[in-house]
């Protein structure tokens, strides 16, 4: 029977988990078998601590089986003790394919147990489905221009999935029991350890991965003095703030700010690109979105052949102008 | 101190859409659509290497030496990190393009950092702007055994190893990792990269460049494929693209930007 294992090693499930166990259970529909998942570190912990008060709830799970794979030298993250846990994992759980959430630190396990399980890997997945019994995997290649359709011939086969390419799963994702995976690890493996983390303020406070609107600047804002226009209208629509390469490797804004191939993946309802180009590695980074504003001064910018409403215009011109109509909609709506 | 910067070209990542055309039997994009350049994260990759080259002077000599794999047409992109002043640069002939599998290429990369020893750093981008695999560095680090951070941006030299200030999904992390590391780089304000001198790029363009050979770094090439298990490449395909965009015409600014709300309420957007 075939095994489908979702990982999650981040310390909290969020949308990125849910979707990868959506991507699971896509892919169950056409491979066959069943699908488990391993919480790691800080969340099998808690998974543990909160069955030992009230038991598994009773709530149907969306898995099979589930797992926690808990140990004090996992409560941080370090790479090479989650990979080393993995690998005792998989020597109990065949399984035939194993999926990643699309979080950096899954981007960053990944490969390297796949080079120590020897099997294939696969990341930024947003297609995901079997034929002949072969994982056939499809991923974005020369910055989103194509897809590349690639077959994985046999067991295991790794992989990260892309963040908003499949539906999430609603429910408690691990509902029944879950079965405790002792690990034995070693800290003298450990060659790279955490000093300090820091949290970059996004602009109106709400995440560009769960927000709804977002408002986004480019080369053509100038400079971060714009990226203030571009917050209030953010603000005003109840919405976050996002930015290009081009404006990050500025410094106008914060690097956390980033949109595209190489930075965070968004699908909102809404994307309003102020001063934008529009190059492919911005663009694939944003395929996701339900309705794309662009606002630019030069009427033949590519953001225009993916945007789906636009505006010929200077940006300093136009968004305040904006501001005042969503202003103004927000009092009729308020009254 | 020697910094092994590791390159490859791919095909100009500015080329539009509406220009891109793929080469079905070779299951890549066409072959003259547009030029090569040095991989774009391999560009930050290099400015690194040189940023640690400069501060370290008068600290300790730093050598960086400049590495790829493919044909003897990829020597171009050693020849950009030669003309950005790397001390050296080495060509692993290999007889395919790009694709390279990622495993074939780090056990390549091994063989020939092994043959460099001692190496202290080793700088690649964090993927390549062409197929996004994003696993070479960490194949490499796994295959030396080596300390492995990606997604860095800064690095700087301490007395036992590195810090490296590395991007995380909320933010930013410092990363003391030992010596000898591997970092896989990323873009960010600090180290986007330099131009050469025009004098520079001509010498680049005389050097002449060592080839080191498949045969001479692994013996026979079937060991490459060990603890691999390969993904085909069945096709490639260019996704559909069919929008039509709806202008905001007016008069006036005000007039635009009242269609467009008035366009998102009815979208139910707003």
């Amino acid at each position: 029977m075939r095994v489908i294992l979702v990982v999650l090693p981040a310390s909290e499930i969020g949308r990125s988990e849910r979707e990868a166990i959506g991507a699971a259970h896509a892919l169950a529909a056409t491979l066959g078998g069943e699908v488990y998942v391993a919480l790691i570190g800080p969340a099998a912990e808690s998974g543990v601590e909160q069955r030992g008060r009230t038991g598994p709830t009773s709530e149907a799970s969306t898995v099979a089986r589930a797992f926690f794979v808990a140990h004090p030298l996992l409560r941080e993250y370090a790479p090479e003790l989650y990979v080393s846990a993995l690998e005792q994992l998989w020597a109990t759980v065949r399984a035939d394919v194993i999926l990643f959430p699309g979080r950096t630190i899954a981007l960053e396990i990944a490969p390297r147990l796949a080079y120590r399980l020897g099997a294939a890997v696969a990341t930024d997945v947003i297609g995901l489905r079997a034929e002949d019994g072969a994982v056939v995997i499809t991923k974005p290649v020369y910055g989103g221009k194509a897809h590349a359709i690639l077959v994985a011939p046999r067991p295991p086969v790794v992989l990260c999935v892309r963040p908003r390419a499949f539906d999430p799963v609603h429910g408690e994702v691990i509902g029944g029991d879950a079965e405790r995976i002792e690990v034995a690890l070693d800290l003298t493996s450990v060659r790279a350890r955490l000093i300090e983390r820091i949290r970059e303020e996004s602009a109106t406070g709400m995440a560009l991965e769960e927000a709804r609107i977002i408002v986004s600047g480019g080369r053509g804002i100038g400079g971060p003095e714009g990226f203030r226009l571009l917050e209030e209208l953010a603000q005003w629509l109840g919405g976050a703030v996002g930015a290009s390469r081009a404006a990050c490797d500025a410094g106008w804004v914060p690097a956390s700010w980033q949109i595209g191939q190489t930075g965070k993946k968004v699908a909102p309802d809404l994307y309003i690109a102020v001063g934008i180009s529009g190059a492919s590695q911005h663009v694939v980074g944003i395929s996701g979105a339900k309705c794309i504003v662009a606002i630019n001064t030069d009427p033949r910018a590519p953001i225009f052949r993916v945007a789906d409403l636009g505006i010929v215009g200077a940006y300093e011109n136009v968004v305040p102008i904006l501001i005042e109509e969503v202003k103004r909609l927000r009092a009729e709506e308020g009254a | 101190m020697r910094i092994v910067v590791c390159v490859t070209q791919i095909l100009d990542p500015e080329i539009p859409p509406s220009e891109f055309r793929l080469d079905a039997e070779r299951r890549a994009a066409a072959e003259g659509i547009g030029q090569l350049v040095v991989s774009i994260f391999d560009e930050n990759a290099l400015e690194v290497a040189l940023q640690l080259r400069e501060r370290m002077a008068g600290r300790e000599a730093v050598e960086i030496v400049a590495l790829t794999v493919g044909p003897p047409s990829a020597a171009d992109a050693l020849r950009r990190a030669l003309s950005l002043r790397a001390d050296r640069a080495i060509l692993i002939s290999s007889a395919e393009g790009p694709p390279l599998d990622g495993i074939v290429v780090a056990n390549l990369l091994k063989a020939a950092v092994e043959r460099l020893h001692p190496v202290d750093l080793i700088l690649c981008g964090r993927e390549t702007g062409d197929w996004h695999g994003g696993v070479v560095g960490s194949f490499l680090a796994e295959a030396l055994g080596w300390a492995c951070v990606n997604f860095v941006s800064r690095i700087e030299v301490t007395d036992d190893g590195f810090l490296m200030r590395r991007q995380s999904d909320e933010g930013w992390e410092i990363v003391r990792a030992t010596r000898p590391a591997v970092a896989t780089i990323t873009n960010d304000d600090t180290n986007v990269p330099r131009l050469p001198k025009v004098r520079d790029t001509m010498m680049a363009a005389r050097a002449s460049i060592p080839v080191w050979t498949i045969p001479e770094l692994v013996g026979e090439e079937a060991r490459l494929w060990e603890t691999s298990g390969r993904l085909q490449v069945r096709e490639l395909i260019i996704p559909s693209l069919s929008k039509a965009i709806e202008w905001i015409e007016g008069e006036t600014v005000q007039e635009k930007a009242a269609r467009l709300v008035q366009a998102l309420r009815e979208r139910r957007i707003l």
